[in-house]
């Protein structure tokens, strides 16, 4: 037995480890099955309850109780993000193609487009479409054509075409930037579940939005106009108070009891939640009066449980967990609340959280202005560089004449305040007035890194430029075809082992039982593989695990056919296994070899689904190859060596 | 249990006949292929697909009846999955010179309806889509989002609050599902699938898929070079040759054919092919691999003797491996669903014909290639 205790050892470690990896998926399919029971439950709770309610309005109330399960149960979104992903066409969900018009670009950044530059343009597009060079080098060539120079309608005089050939080319690149974060700001803001935005080649947005089936919603967020706005913080004096207001209106409403079944159902989770913790964690009596002050003051300040201020600092800014961000825009939308707060303001949020020391997610959340100071289409250029005396990532910010007038008022009369720069309704930066700025020169400093910096510069820019981006490519699944596939998928995989091992069996007799159950070792560290790698899997990727199925006892085919062959010629059972593997195993070797390159031409070759494809044939040829090579050999061998009989049928 | 045991057939002496039945399977499907044509998916055509879920059965006679008088000209629907279900396709990229008035009007009265004797203008009017604008930015954001709500495509021009302008699609699919939405009453739909490709992805696809099929009988060309004698790689090469061909030759065959077996070529068809490629080689690699073995045993022997041998010798290995494959197959065609299905089809008939050139293609080009050049084919 020591000889194999390697194998054996290797073998359980693998199982040991497949399932492990698989736990989460399990867990996954468990937690969201009852999770869809309980919010079905409190839709028709709330619908029950307050039967005039708008849709929407009780989407959202369903969505605040399901952020509290999900706070109150942390292994939740832990085994969500473990377990194995599953595709657009699984899961439903939408991916699109973008891009970016470069013909209505330059027709934008164009000075004083005519007819004559209307006219080449569209015939420089309509070429464009035939041939693989850009758009920007056929309209050089086209103005070079007919004498034109470039500076006619694009940088200034000076410059030659070369010059301004550069310009364009560079604008038309950023211009894919830009699209790519004005919508992954908007994609951040609306809630999507592991979006997933990427680049493809120079002029492409690749979008895939899971489990958004509402087109019409997912399209809005699609294009690349924003909206870039300059906006007043308040003071700290004005916004305190209104927070303590709010606070109070808060307070006396679970106070009071119910006035919608929801906000009540929210805060009583919260606090059993709170309950189960203090008892699990803590026994000694000090720190459970720690607790019990705690939750008074949750009882008595629910909002500034939820949005914690700074006591050292000389701004209102509250730090909002993510988790509480739902809760939080909830009762700043309710109408009581809404009473209290001062019609010219408004409460925003950062467009991206930080992290905090513990790990949390944290949005900073500012009182400004609703009236913006200035909107985007002011701004004419900004270019994030190191500023050399500090050297630290600024931002450089120019204005034109109009924009840089008001600027210089504006920044004049609010030295020492902030001023938040926001795109879509987030702020990403709130840049303290220095001093007046006059002539529409700013630097914005701040940024704590180069890409930060970066970001900014592009988030200026998308106010005052947009980006147009045409759809190319578009593919919506729904989510009950989906459910659909997984389901056909998962029957197709388990009728085909059936069948498959039933040959087996029948064929090979005691080695065919072997290999059918080293078969389901096989399935299972494909599965396995596919959890630990973080692959998605897919439609196709279902229908690789069932041609897996059948091309798995390929070898084990391979192997028994040769120790049939061995055992005609007299050998004994022991030494027919031997040659049987040695020999069969360069013909197995190289028939899955070659199987194995196509699949990574495949997985170079295709998008989405048909990787997923690629994915799990090259894993289940490797698993394969070990359940032939390694598990079924070492079976036999434990097997023969105990003086078991075999038959190889 | 044991088939093909002890054979001993003189396979090599017949492969003129079996030269003859591949030639007459390859040019059955050549003049398919030139006279019937391929059917290509949306993938590589460019064009729109839309699925719709009925909430009840759907005759599907009368969604093609009311799509067909729509302008858009040839339009193809089908069912998809149960009898709720309607695939409807069309090549067009972009709405008919004819249809587009309609499609007009068609928005210019929903926004008429909203606000009625609201002043308006287009300010461009392109294939996909038009541009409006409206006398103040309150209008204009009543009116996107009224049409949004209509089931238009809407959206603003641009998200300054000084606004006037929104932007109306006006697609293949917005015209196809406003026209049942009013056409087929009393049966609601759902969109459950919906794909659309401009036709530039559609060639480049196009391009990638034979670029990918290539690189990969090349990749196990060298392969197999390496590992066995180059005229070796070259047989086997060419039977996967053969297998693709044959394969192709029968989906211009059978397309249309078969009721209820949607025989398009999309992506996973052209994953099929190139699982095929990897997989049919399998078969020929088997025979191959014994030659190699015999031919170290056997030295004086001929070659043609050889090859009999070993092809005899591992006729039931070829056979069973083949089969165990089908069997998976065979359920995913039978249970994979519509999306599956062209998917499944093609492996089902490429791994008989793969085999089938395993055994009497490959080898046979190995024979035929040493008898002409007279020279002693060897391994390493």
């Amino acid at each position: 037995m020591k000889e194999y205790r390697f194998k054996i050892i290797l073998i359980l470690a693998f199982t040991a480890l497949s399932i492990y990896l698989l736990y989460p998926t399990f867990q996954d399919y468990q937690n969201n099955k009852s999770l869809t029971a309980t919010l079905e439950a409190t839709r028709d709770k709330v619908q029950k309850l307050n039967p005039d309610l708008s849709k929407d309005q009780v989407e959202k109330l369903v969505t605040l109780v399901e952020d509290s399960i999900k706070i109150a149960d942390p292994s939740i979104l832990d085994a969500r993000k473990k377990r194995v992903k599953l595709g657009l066409d699984l899961q439903g969900g939408m991916r699109v193609v973008l891009e970016v018009n470069t013909g209505k670009l330059l027709e934008k950044i164009a000075n004083n487009p005519d007819d004559v530059f209307k006219k080449v343009l569209a015939e420089a597009q309509k070429e464009a479409l035939k041939t693989d060079e850009s758009v920007v080098d056929i309209l050089g060539r086209k103005f070079l054509e007919r004498n034109i120079r470039l500076s006619r309608y694009y940088g200034t005089i000076r410059q030659d075409d070369a010059e301004i050939m550069d310009e364009l080319t560079k604008s038309s690149e950023d211009a894919v930037n830009r699209a790519m974060e004005i919508i992954r700001n908007r994609v951040d803001q609306y809630g999507v579940s592991e979006p997933s935005i990427s680049r493809q080649g120079s002029r492409r947005i690749i979008v895939e939005l899971p489990g958004v089936a509402k087109e019409e919603e997912a399209k809005q967020l699609l294009q690349g106009t924003a909206l870039l706005e300059f906006r007043l913080v308040k003071d700290a004096e004005l916004t305190y108070p209104i927070m303590q207001r709010i606070d109070d209106v808060l307070a006396k409403r679970t106070e009071s009891g119910v006035k919608d079944s929801l906000g009540n159902d929210v805060a009583s989770l919260d606090t059993t939640t709170k309950k189960t913790d203090t008892t699990s964690l803590t026994d000694s009596t000090s720190q459970l009066s720690e607790d019990e002050q705690r939750a008074k003051f949750q009882v008595e300040h629910p909002f500034f449980t939820a949005a914690v201020l700074n006591p050292q600092s000389p701004f209102a800014d509250a730090y909002v967990s993510k988790d509480d961000r739902n809760k939080i825009e909830y009762w700043l939308g309710l109408p009581e609340v809404q009473k209290v707060i001062p019609d010219n303001v408004e409460f925003v949020f950062s467009a991206k959280p930080f992290t905090s020391e513990d790990g949390k997610q944290i949005f900073v959340m500012y009182m400004v202005n609703k009236t913006p100071e200035l909107t985007g289409g002011v701004v004419t250029d900004a270019q994030a560089t190191i500023d050399q005396t500090t050297s630290t990532p600024i931002v450089n910010m120019e204005m034109n004449s109009e924009g840089a007038t008001d600027w210089a008022r504006i920044t004049g009369a609010n030295v020492g305040k902030r001023i938040a720069i926001m795109l879509d309704g987030v702020v990403f930066t709130a840049p303290n007035v220095k001093g007046k700025i006059p002539g529409g020169r700013s630097q914005i400093e701040g940024s704590e890194s180069m890409e930060e910096a970066k970001l900014l510069e592009i988030v200026l820019k998308a106010g005052a430029l947009p980006a147009p981006v045409d759809v190319i490519e578009e593919r919506i699944v729904g989510p009950s075809l989906g459910q659909d596939s997984i389901s056909s998928g998962f029957s197709s995989a388990m009728i085909g082992y059936i069948l498959v091992g039933l040959f087996m069996i029948i064929y090979y007799r005691q080695a065919g039982t072997i290999s059918a159950l080293t078969l389901v070792l096989v399935i299972l560290f494909i599965l396995g593989i596919l959890a630990g790698f973080g692959a998605t899997l897919t439609l196709p990727g279902i229908a690789g695990i069932v041609l897996t199925i059948g091309m798995a006892v390929d070898a084990n085919v391979l192997i028994f056919e040769r120790i049939r062959e061995e055992m005609a010629t007299g050998k004994t059972m022991k030494a027919s296994i031997d040659s049987g593997f040695s020999r069969a195993y360069s013909a197995i070797i190289d028939s899955n070899i070659t199987t194995f390159f196509t699949g990574i031409i495949l997985y170079q070759f295709g998008t989405g689904p048909i990787q997923g494809f690629a994915l799990t044939l090259m894993i289940g040829i490797a698993a394969t190859l070990f359940g032939a090579l390694v598990i079924s050999r070492l079976v036999l061998d434990v097997l023969v060596s105990r003086g078991v009989k075999i038959s190889v049928g | 249990m044991r088939v093909f045991h002890n054979l001993n057939v003189d396979f090599l002496g017949k492969r003129k006949f079996f030269y003859m039945f591949s030639l007459a399977l390859f040019l059955i499907g050549l003049l398919n292929v030139v006279f019937r044509g391929l059917s290509f998916g949306i993938d590589f055509k460019g064009g729109s697909e839309i699925v719709l879920q009925f909430e009840k059965q759907i005759d599907i006679t009368q969604v093609r009846g009311n799509i067909e008088n729509i302008g858009l000209g040839n339009v193809e629907v089908r069912t998809f999955g149960g009898e709720t279900g309607a695939l409807i396709r069309t090549e067009l990229q972009e709405l008919p010179k004819d249809v587009y008035p309609r499609v007009v009007k068609n928005v210019e009265d929903e926004i008429k309806s909203i606000i009625p004797n609201v002043a308006f203008n287009v300010v461009e009017k392109t294939s996909t889509s038009i541009t409006y604008s409206f006398p103040n930015p309150d209008t204009t954001n009543l009116v996107s989002e009224r049409l949004l709500a209509a089931g238009f495509q809407s959206g603003k021009v641009s998200e300054e609050p000084d606004n006037t302008q929104i932007d109306v699609s006006v697609g293949i699919s917005e015209w196809i599902k406003e026209n049942l939405r009013e056409k087929i009453t009393g049966n609601s739909f759902r969109v459950i699938k919906e794909d659309r490709v401009g036709p530039k992805v559609g060639d480049e696809l196009k391009r990638d898929a034979v670029i990918a099929v290539f690189l990969s009988l090349l990749v196990i060309l060298i392969y197999l070079g390496f590992r066995f004698k180059f005229v070796f790689a070259i047989g086997a090469v060419a039977a996967l040759f053969h297998d693709v061909l044959i394969t192709l030759g029968l989906y211009a065959a059978l397309y249309g054919v078969i009721p209820g077996l949607n025989l398009d070529i999309d992506l996973s068809v052209v994953a099929a092919f190139l699982t095929l490629v990897g997989y049919s080689i399998n078969d020929t690699v088997i025979v191959f691999d014994r030659v190699r073995e015999n031919m170290k045993i056997h030295k004086t022997l001929p070659l043609m003797e050889i090859i009999n041998k070993s092809i005899n010798q591992t006729m039931s290995r070829t056979i069973i491996t083949a089969f165990t494959t089908l069997i998976s197959v065979f359920v995913l065609l039978l249970l994979g669903g519509d999306v599956l299905r062209a998917f499944a089809f093609t492996l089902f008939f490429g791994i008989i014909i793969g085999t089938y050139s395993s055994i009497f293609v490959a080898s046979a080009f190995v024979l035929e290639y040493a008898e002409k050049t007279k020279k002693k084919v060897q391994f390493s």
